[in-house]
């Protein structure tokens, strides 16, 4: 798409806003959405840190800002939500001119982490269940405000260092019922002819699945997006990854029903997997099968032991 | 809304010029993007100089891509179209009511208005788009691709609220009369239908222009006559065969 490297400002810039004329100096960029490039700064003269994200386009900027507020004000009447926008998410939006041509942009908080992805290969594979019960509980509280994420990929979620999760992007947020605005192919329903491109929960349900199933086997979905012609492509082919994969085990009839778009909604699907991630402690293998191996042990024990008392007692 | 999007790779040979005839088509109300497909080699430098000025004649946007790509850019080239067609209205609109306002001079609350309103069409108008396909010989091996492409934006477009509608032509015909064939009539689902282009016959020629031409045609037909044009299968391709420029 049209993702080409675009010029960006260097470290140092001092950005001034046309309406509010407040000033904010930038200090590197953090990355590159689909609508514009988002750059650390801080405001001229403080020290906290902001994001900072300069559109690529009037419109799809200001589309990307309208769906922010109307979070904002939206959540502020909901409260004790979890997983909702308590600090204050935008903090201004303005233009700016620079290299000739107005430039609309947008502050937010700076939210520090690292891609999930990321994160999980670091600090391992155990960080699955808690990180992706947080990453949950963000997607059912913007699903209870009315809209759906839409563009769920690892680059969208980042993970602070002691596992808090934050959706970075609203450029893909689409309301519920509204055809999806952004996606990207692999995380994608429509791509793996598993569904509609229309925004529901089960859709950001499917992506969660996908991204679940990269982090715990993505050699195994590399491999099966490689193979697959357009028109064969099917959700069968995750499931049988799904299936195959001992990493997926524990999450496997989760992932399984979210891909097939089973869930009622999200919610049920938080409930959910929270009740898969704590099962295994409670519920797990421990009442279950003796080893076979211990079995046979105990009976040459046993054997032994008869023959010590023969030799013993009758010899 | 209507829109012509012509998926080629390269010059065309035959006819009236293709600038010429997009030209006619923004006339007509008629946007027309095009997609440049490469996969082996390059467009050549005309190729790609024609791509883009059909684009500019027809008041869309043009992109040149390789097979991988192409659904995800056809995609965004007809949303974007839809997007920018609305935005001009509005700002025509804006002009008439504000003196001299564009979206970008207004001040971000008024902005923010504007833009939902513009969200909101985009959304929820009806859409046409005639897909224009190159069938050349050297399209060939391409053509699987373009069909997944197809499909593909139809998904995108069954999303939407509004109604929205794909036609398939491809280009040239059978034989040197015949500028383009039509693989499918106005339809909102492609789920029926098993393979777009079985009747293909390859040939060297590449009457872009004409071709062009013939779909304005087919927009004006539909328009123009009162009955509608749905459901009536193959009276369409029929029309098309004897309704010559």
């Amino acid at each position: 798409m049209t993702t080409s490297s675009r010029p960006a400002y260097p470290a140092g810039t001092v950005i001034t806003g046309k309406w509010h004329n407040n000033r904010f100096v930038i200090r590197r960029v953090l990355g590159q959405g689909g609508n514009g490039i988002v750059y650390l700064v801080h405001k001229a003269g403080y020290r906290n840190l902001y994001a900072l994200k300069m559109g690529y386009d009037t419109l799809d900027l200001q589309s990307e800002i309208n769906v922010l507020t109307s979070l904002q004000s939206q959540s502020r009447h909901q409260d004790g939500l979890k997983g909702s926008f308590k600090t204050p998410f935008l903090l201004e939006v303005d233009d700016f001119t620079g290299m000739g041509k107005e430039v609309p942009f947008y502050v937010m908080r700076y939210i520090e982490g690292n891609p999930i992805h990321h994160f999980i290969r670091r600090r391992g594979e155990e960080w699955v269940g808690i990180t992706g019960l947080r990453l949950l509980e963000k997607l059912t509280g913007l699903h209870r405000l009315g809209f759906i994420f839409g563009d769920l990929k690892p680059d969208n979620v980042m993970v602070s260092d002691y596992g808090q999760v934050e959706l970075i992007d609203y450029g893909g947020v689409s309301k519920i019922g509204r055809s999806v605005k952004q996606f990207t192919e692999w995380y994608d329903r429509g791509y793996w002819n598993a569904g509609s491109r229309s925004s529901d929960e089960a859709y950001d349900l499917f992506a969660f699945a996908v991204l679940m199933i990269q982090l715990l086997n993505e050699e195994g979905l590399k491999a099966a997006c490689a193979q697959l012609l357009p028109q064969t492509r099917n959700c069968s082919e995750l499931l049988n990854l799904i299936g195959r994969s001992p990493r997926l085990k524990p999450y496997a009839p989760w992932l399984r029903k979210a891909v097939q778009g089973e869930f009622p909604g999200s919610r049920e699907a938080l409930a959910a997997w929270k009740q898969q991630i704590y099962a295994p402690a409670i519920s797990g293998r421990a009442p279950g099968k003796t080893p076979r191996w211990l079995i046979n042990t105990f009976a040459f024990s046993v054997i032994m032991l008869g023959a010590a008392v023969y030799f013993v007692f009758f010899k | 809304m209507k829109q012509i999007l012509l998926i080629t790779d390269g010059c065309s040979n035959v006819g009236a010029s293709p600038v010429m005839a997009a030209a006619h088509a923004l006339q007509e109300g008629i946007t027309v993007n095009v997609a440049g497909v490469i996969d082996y080699g390059t467009i050549g430098e005309l190729g790609s100089l024609e791509i883009t000025e059909i684009a500019k004649a027809g008041g869309g946007v043009s992109h040149i891509v390789g097979t991988r790509q192409l659904a995800q850019t056809m995609q965004m080239m007809t949303r974007k179209t839809v997007v920018q067609t609305i935005q001009q209205a509005v700002n025509k609109e804006l002009k008439t009511i504000l003196g001299d306002g564009s979206l970008e001079e207004l001040p971000p609350q008024q902005r923010s208005q504007v833009v939902q309103v513009v969200d909101e069409l985009t959304e929820t108008t009806p859409l046409q788009v005639a897909l224009l396909i190159d069938a050349s010989a050297s399209m060939k091996p391409k053509l699987a691709a373009v069909e997944d492409a197809i499909r593909d934006l139809m998904l995108s477009l069954q999303a939407r609220e509004g109604r929205s509608e794909l036609a398939v032509f491809h280009f040239p015909g059978r034989n040197s009369t015949e500028d383009a064939v039509m693989d499918t009539d106005w339809i909102q689902d492609l789920g029926g239908v098993r393979n777009l282009f079985q009747r293909i016959q390859m040939k060297g020629a590449t009457p872009t222009g004409p071709a062009i031409l013939k779909v304005i045609d087919f927009f004006r037909y539909g328009t123009l006559d009162g009955q509608t044009w749905r459901g009536n299968d193959g009276e369409g391709e029929g029309m098309l065969g004897d309704y010559v420029v």
